[in-house]
């Protein structure tokens, strides 16, 4: 359904996106998952036709955006990281300016903006200004002024930002019976149990660049069996290393180490090494393989909320 | 349109604005009228001409009027250099003729860059004929008994004094309405313009001070509209609109084109008002409809032009109205053109205020017609094409970058 070859978008001396390969077939939700400044929202800006890429192709059911970018863009539903709506209408009259601008009108423009209030339970405030609604419900509505038209492919970005859980859950759900109905999705998210519960594979993408892609089973393969132990406590590195031996470490110095173990009981000997050598440890974290293990063992730190 | 309300209220601004002006301008017109420049060629040196010579200078025609004493030939330099708003000429013989009571004229002649100021020149030496035509009835023959004292070349005698005056309040206390026919004439022309004199249009207040508010007021309309697109470009909707499969030159074509209906719809209304609420002329239907469509595209187009540079509601909100209001200032919007000093004024006529205010007030105040207005006509259709294409397209290159 798309394909993005070797893009690049370079704003001044930052390189926002540099050189991103990937592909999503029909039907299929792919996450790109990523800290903030990552180029998540560049590469979609670019996708959608918002930015030209410096370099790079992207193409849409074998058709290039950047020649017939208007053929394309009837068939594409944008959802921005902004709540990107008239908060001076009300969440019906936004859904008919939306709609009318690809082309809806008359009956089947309001068939149409019915059917997204009532899939968001927003029917009963649907002539209410949006200055009035809640922040979950503006983005609800931000969610059905990309879907009114029926998109064949959804850009979604970030769409869940900052919503209480129960928003989140409806937005995430309609996504989900959206791909289900054979929409092809590509969704962007800094929240990894977004991306492990809602994606059918997901790319790591950080500084401009896509570090690892897959399935989050392919994914967990990359961090291997072992768990991911973190350790802090009153010890030097050089001790440290010492009690360690024989163990793959990845993070160490003063005070804290970050190291794998296949087997929980190596956890329990190394324990006992340290309270034995007279250090006391003040903290013990233990995350079994998961794309948070996957995340911190590729970029190198944690990919917090 | 996606908010009428919205779009009803922002029409508001102007249009409280030009009221306020008007009727701020309107309620103190004497106090703010500009000291008016007039030439006095007396070929005449005599009585009557000097009565005339002083009257202008006495009280309170002395605050309102500069006179200058010069001879035919500085006269008509200085009036064809612009120096003066008008020129008034007493010919050879006036006083001489005036007691004889045969026909006298007096020669006005009026500056066609001033608009308003050589009209009222115009109306101050209307009505000074007038009261000079009338006594020449009334006190026929006082004012023979004067003339035998002017040709003697000696003072006269306390008698004499007294049977002028009896005789003068006996002429007043009979004259009654028994006026007829007129013993001194006017004759106003305008330097280098064959046209005038077919204009009579009563002097207005608000006729001299709507324009340059509603320019004013018009300019504002036609930024507030174009901030849209700075506004929505932080809202995000900008953004989104151009992910719809719509092109860069539809949004900026719309947009363009909805400041320029709204910024049209404003002004009809504030011609409307001006003409049923204030009793202003607003003139020959033909030159109004050209200037106005030619000042709606200037506008439209100046703002089009700046917000091509302008990439936030911040950089408008600290650049738009300050160049708008240098606009407005140095083109007589918020203080009377005419009361600009020559400098000043020099400065004024490259703002494009100026050429469409004083459009407006050429064809409110003196009835002007295409021909009279042709300088401003140019040059207002020329701002507006010299900015309305550069702008549009610079407001879709912008779009096109995603700036």
């Amino acid at each position: 359904m798309i394909e993005v070859s070797e893009i690049r978008k370079t704003f001044g001396s930052v390189k926002a996106v540099d050189g991103i390969n990937f592909h999503v077939k029909k039907g299929e939700i792919y996450g790109l998952l990523g800290p903030n400044g990552a180029g998540k929202t560049t590469t979609i800006s670019m996708i959608s036709g918002l930015l030209k890429p410096d370099s790079g192709s992207i193409t849409v059911a074998g058709i290039d955006i950047g020649g017939k970018s208007g053929q394309i863009r009837k068939r594409l539903g944008v959802i921005p990281q902004e709540i990107a709506l008239y908060d001076e209408l009300s969440g019906r009259e936004n859904l008919h300016f939306w709609g009318s601008l690809y082309g809806l009108s008359g009956k089947k423009l309001r068939e149409a903006a019915d059917r997204m209030l009532e899939l968001v339970n927003l029917t009963e405030r649907a002539n209410d200004n949006v200055r009035d609604y809640s922040g979950g419900m503006k983005r609800r509505v931000n969610l059905c002024a990309g879907l009114i038209h029926d998109p064949d492919l959804i850009l979604l970005d970030e769409p869940t930002l900052g919503i209480d859980p129960q928003a989140r859950a409806s937005i995430l759900k309609i996504i989900r019976d959206e791909a289900t109905s054979g929409k092809t999705v590509i969704y962007t998210t800094h929240y990894l149990e977004e991306a492990e519960n809602l994606c059918d594979r997901i790319a790591i993408i950080d500084r401009g660049t896509i570090h690892a892609e897959g399935t989050l089973r392919e994914l967990t393969e990359l961090a291997g069996e072992e768990d991911v132990v973190t350790l802090t406590g009153n010890f030097k590195s050089g001790v440290t290393k010492e009690i360690l031996s024989g163990l793959r470490i990845d993070h160490l110095e003063d005070g804290m180490v970050r190291f794998y173990v296949s087997e929980r009981e190596t956890i329990g000997m190394v324990l006992n090494k340290f309270f034995n050598s007279g250090v006391s440890i003040e903290n013990v974290s233990i995350k079994e393989p998961s794309l948070e293990s996957v995340f911190l063992r590729i970029t190198g730190y944690e990919l917090r909320d | 349109m996606k908010n009428p309300i919205a779009i009803f209220l922002m029409m508001l601004v102007p249009l409280i604005m030009t009221l306020l002006v008007g009727l701020v301008f309107g309620g103190q017109s004497e106090q703010k009228l500009p000291v008016i420049k007039v030439l006095f060629v007396d070929n005449d040196g005599g009585i009557i001409s000097g009565f005339l010579k002083n009257g202008m200078q006495q009280d309170t025609l002395a605050k309102m009027i500069d006179l200058k004493i010069v001879d035919a030939d500085a006269g008509k330099k200085l009036m064809e250099d612009g120096k003066a708003s008008a020129l008034i000429e007493i010919p050879e013989n006036f006083s001489r003729d005036f007691f004889d009571r045969k026909p006298v004229e007096i020669r006005l002649v009026k500056n066609p860059s001033e608009t308003f100021l050589p009209v009222i020149v115009e109306e101050m030496v209307k009505t000074m004929v007038v009261l000079l035509d009338r006594a020449a009835f009334v006190f026929a023959g006082p004012l023979d008994m004067a003339r035998v004292l002017f040709d003697s070349g000696r003072w006269p005698t306390g008698d004499e004094i007294k049977k002028i005056l009896e005789d003068s309040k006996n002429g007043i206390t009979l004259a009654g309405g028994y006026f007829s026919g007129s013993l001194i004439t006017f004759k106003t022309e305008t330097v280098s313009d064959p046209t005038d004199g077919k204009r009579d249009v009563e002097f207005n207040i608000f006729a001299f001070v709507i324009p340059g508010s509603m320019i004013f007021g018009l300019l504002f309309i036609s930024e507030i509209t174009l901030r849209d697109l700075v506004r929505e470009r932080g809202a995000g909707t900008l953004q989104r609109i151009l992910v719809a499969p719509l092109r860069g030159v539809h949004v900026v074509t719309g947009k363009v084109m909805v400041t320029f209906c709204i910024t049209a719809v404003t002004c009809i209304i504030i011609l409307v008002i001006s003409a049923i609420g204030f009793g202003v002329n607003i003139g020959r239907p033909l030159p109004l409809i050209v200037h106005f469509i030619g000042v709606i595209l200037m506008c439209t187009g100046l703002m089009s032009f700046f917000y091509g540079f302008i990439n936030s509601e911040r950089t408008a909100d600290a650049v738009m109205s300050v160049v708008i209001i240098i606009m407005a200032l140095f083109g007589g919007s918020l203080i009377p053109f005419e009361q600009l000093n020559d400098t000043l004024q020099a400065i004024g006529r490259f703002s494009p205020v100026y050429w469409a205010g004083d459009g407006f007030k050429q064809i409110f105040l003196m009835n002007a017609g295409l021909a009279d207005i042709a300088m401003h006509l140019v040059i207002v259709y020329s701002i507006a094409v010299a900015t309305l294409l550069p702008g549009g397209i610079l407001l879709e290159k912008k779009l096109g970058r995603g700036d």
